[in-house]
């Protein structure tokens, strides 16, 4: 076998370690999906808890398979649309769990962050193409880790704070009208739950700008404009619009209620067609862009 | 003097005072312009934006009417849209001034700051006169805890602050985001590009097509500038890429993850991937070099203020066909007619430069380009024409009632063969597209933009504190009763009432207070 050929082979045996980790991790979002499914219908912690549980189990996993990743590409590992939903994924669940440690017993908002990682995941494995490409060379820019590890984060911040939101909005009629616990909320924690929507999205907000930002110097140094209103940046302009409109009318009186909460959850839709919205409206449309390899 | 006089005159105050202006000055005011400008956005992400209008229309563009009339295509520039910016521009300048007028205002402390309900209360087991405890507790403040006297008064209500003021913050980037507005306006006022198509050796004065819209509007021809740009060199560097074989059908897919089957990659020998393009630019004052640089994407040169780009670049193809002395000249990715020939060819990218294999070694490549033969139905009707965007990386059709076969490889020195006649590559030179641009508003959107992003991480992710404490005397006790405000990601109010509450507990003996902390 010459050199070649082993190398091929090897990089073959990777990817197939790779590929079936990744089912195996997806196949754990999934349980842990049903799970939390489980606890909606009983109202039953246990099932909330080991759902809890093994997604741990399934984030820790997935840092191995971003590790290999990494290791296989010998780059930054979300250069692909596989990648970066693998990325998502990972990112959505561990900043789940780390803020779901502070509300015990709570474990709603898990069924809208592990749906979307088991979804997203199951998009990669059967719609994208597991294969380790180089870089392309607008890629090859020390802004590239910066501009996608940051944008990243704040999705996955605003997906979790989505996920409260959403908790609350349906919750809190039932919890204000009766004392009984419901899923681990009531009268005395539902307000404090609900502010850390608004926390979270705070905390994503700057990693957002920085994201758009650092997005701009780079396409500055590598297309000569920072801005040339191409969807996809167009619809990350969109996102932070939004949830900066969101933040402001938090300190609006009439309107820190019912519309501050729609237009948090109107900021991760926006999230998500800036993430995967837009590839879609860009081919539907015919509309040139110039993040076609992101796609 | 006198237009000094006339704005000093001003009834700033009425104005201030006004309906209008007051609206101006509202958050509401603000949101609702934001989303109107999402409705903007949203429309400009549905309308391919810069397209020209019949091009839009062949591809089979809809809502015409609306599209010129509310000039859909272009709305990013259009009156509407830009009064809505300037409307934001307005409302920004003028909550900002507002937030000063009213922080300056706070630096003095209102009355309102002096009444407040305590959140914690205290008891100070301590035996000492009141004025003593009251003494301990604010060196406890100032030494332990790091707080800074803000306010007190001689009735013994204090007021400290501890981290950086969140309202000067938030206001910082504020006026940050202004100076990104005024560096938008810049760019839209004074910024031109235009591209350079330069061959090896070739050298080429620099002299844009278009004016600046400033320049436009005064009548002013485009700037012409004093120097040149010669391409001394442009290199092509490709990586070898294996393909992966891999089923594109879902339930096979499946079959990989459960070890049915593996992926394998197998290498062609025309697996290859971009890796980089350079060109090595001199620019040129009189006769003399003044600055040379080899460029590559993310790496411009920049020169007088102009910066120039590594955009693309464009492969030209003298073809002969046998013997005939009169060769065909094409363009790599475009069709040609060629007598004789059933169809049309198509010549791919040249693949030519340095390979980087996949075992670690380097070769140069021997020129090449991929031959397609591309035939219309039979019927002789034209197919309709490609999408007016073909998308990259992967749909190779060119439009239904087409047919295309690929005739294989052709290299610098062989020849393939179509319809009894020997095609083969005469001659061939490779040149460097450059896009290049002026933009002053660059700058200030770099300074203004680091300025937005610290002081809204600091304001953020920052810890500001502020207590608001009196001693008070109780049934022969002093009790401390305190109230906390907190903004910031990481202040932590309940860890300060912890600490303090430890502190508090250590003063029953008597606190050193020479002693440093």
């Amino acid at each position: 076998m010459s050199n070649l050929e082993t190398i091929l082979s090897r990089d073959a045996y990777i990817l197939s370690i790779e590929v079936r980790l990744f089912w195996f991790i997806a196949l754990i979002y999934g349980i842990c999906f049903i799970l939390y499914i489980i606890h909606l219908t009983t109202k039953k912690t246990g099932p909330g808890r080991l759902a809890t549980n093994m997604l741990w189990v399934a984030v820790i996993t997935h840092v191995g398979l971003i590790l290999l990743r990494t290791f296989e590409g010998q780059r930054a590992p979300f250069q692909t649309l596989y990648e970066s939903l693998s990325w998502f994924a990972w990112s959505a669940s561990i900043t789940y769990l780390y803020v779901e440690r502070k509300w015990k017993d709570i474990f709603l908002p898990g069924i809208l962050v592990t749906s979307l990682a088991v979804g997203a995941s199951l998009y990669a494995l059967l719609a994208r193409s597991p294969a380790v490409e180089p870089l392309s060379p607008p890629l090859q820019s020390y802004w590239f880790e910066w501009h996608v590890i940051l944008a990243f984060l704040s999705y996955a911040v605003f997906v979790v704070s989505c996920s409260i939101e959403i908790v609350y909005l349906v919750i809190r009629s039932s919890v204000k009208k009766d004392l009984r616990l419901e899923y681990g909320l009531n009268k005395g924690n539902l307000e404090t739950f609900h502010r850390t929507s608004f926390r979270l999205a705070l905390f994503g907000f700057p990693l957002l700008t920085f994201g758009i930002f650092s997005g701009a110097a780079w396409a500055n140094e590598a297309w000569g404009r920072y801005w040339g209103w191409d969807p996809k940046e167009t619809w990350s302009l969109i996102t932070w619009t939004v949830f900066a409109i969101y933040l402001h009318s938090m300190s609006i009186q009439k309107w820190k209620e019912l519309p501050a909460s729609l237009f948090n959850i109107l900021g991760f839709i926006c999230m998500l067609m800036t993430f995967i919205g837009v590839n879609w409206l860009a081919r539907l449309l015919g509309i040139p862009s110039l993040h076609l390899y992101a796609m | 003097m006198t237009i000094l006089q006339n704005i000093q005159n001003i009834n700033w105050q009425g104005i201030r005072e006004s309906k209008l202006y007051r609206r101006f000055a509202s958050l509401k005011t603000s949101c609702i312009l934001l989303c109107i400008l999402v409705g903007f956005y949203t429309i400009g992400t549905i309308f391919p934006q810069d397209a020209q209008l019949d091009d839009y229309i062949k591809s089979g563009g809809r809502f015409i009417s609306f599209v010129i009339f509310f000039d859909l295509l272009n709305i990013f520039n259009t009156p509407v849209f830009l009064i809505i910016a300037i409307l934001l521009f307005i409302n920004l300048v003028i909550c900002t001034f507002e937030r000063f007028l009213m922080l300056r205002s706070q630096n003095k402390t209102a009355a309102e700051d002096w009444q407040f309900t305590p959140a914690y209360t205290f008891p100070l087991d301590i035996n000492q006169e009141l004025e003593s405890a009251e003494e301990s507790v604010r060196e406890i403040f100032k030494k332990e805890l790091r707080f800074k006297e803000k306010a007190s008064q001689t009735y013994g209500i204090y007021i400290m602050e501890k981290g950086w003021s969140y309202r000067w913050l938030t206001w910082a980037y504020h006026i940050a985001i202004l100076f990104c507005f005024l560096g938008f306006l810049m760019t839209y006022l004074f910024s031109f590009e235009d591209e350079i198509t330069l061959y090896p050796g070739e050298v080429a004065v620099i002299k844009p097509a278009a004016a600046s819209r400033w320049n436009k509007s005064w009548g002013n021809s485009p700037q012409i500038f004093d120097f040149k740009l010669e391409l001394a060199e442009f290199i092509t560097e490709y990586n070898q890429l294996p393909k992966l074989e891999y089923p594109a059908d879902k339930l096979s897919r499946l079959a990989f993850a459960l070890g049915w089957k593996d992926p394998q990659y197998t290498l062609k020998e025309e697996s290859y991937f971009p890796k980089d393009w350079k060109s090595r630019l001199k620019a040129i004052k009189g006769n003399m070099a003044v600055l040379e640089k080899t460029i590559e994407v993310n790496d411009p040169l920049s020169y007088q203020g102009i910066t120039f780009y590594q955009a693309a670049y464009k492969q030209m193809l003298k073809i002969q066909v046998d013997d005939n002395p009169i060769s065909f000249e094409t363009e790599t990715g475009k069709e040609i007619i060629i007598p004789g020939i059933d169809g049309m060819l198509k010549f791919g990218t040249i693949r030519i430069g340095t390979l980087f294999k996949k075992d670690g070694g380097m070769e140069k490549i021997r020129p090449f380009t991929e031959v397609t033969l591309v035939k219309k139905e039979s019927s002789g009707k034209l197919a309709p024409d490609p999408p007016l965007y073909p998308l990259q990386g992967g749909d190779k059709g060119v439009g239904r009632g087409t047919e295309t076969e690929n005739i294989g490889k052709l290299e610098q020195d062989g020849a393939v063969y179509i319809d009894n006649k020997r095609i083969s590559i005469k001659e061939f030179k490779e040149a460097s597209i450059l896009s290049y641009r002026y933009d002053p508003g660059v700058p200030l959107l770099w300074w203004s933009g680091i300025v937005v992003l610290l002081a809204m991480s600091f304001r953020v992710f920052g810890a500001w504190y502020r207590i608001t404490y009196r001693i008070e005397e109780k049934d022969g006790a002093s009790h401390l009763l305190i109230k906390v405000n907190t903004k910031g990601l990481i202040a932590d109010e309940e860890r300060l009432i912890k600490r303090l509450k430890h502190l508090l507990e250590k003063m029953t003996e008597p606190i050193d207070l020479d002693t440093p902390v």
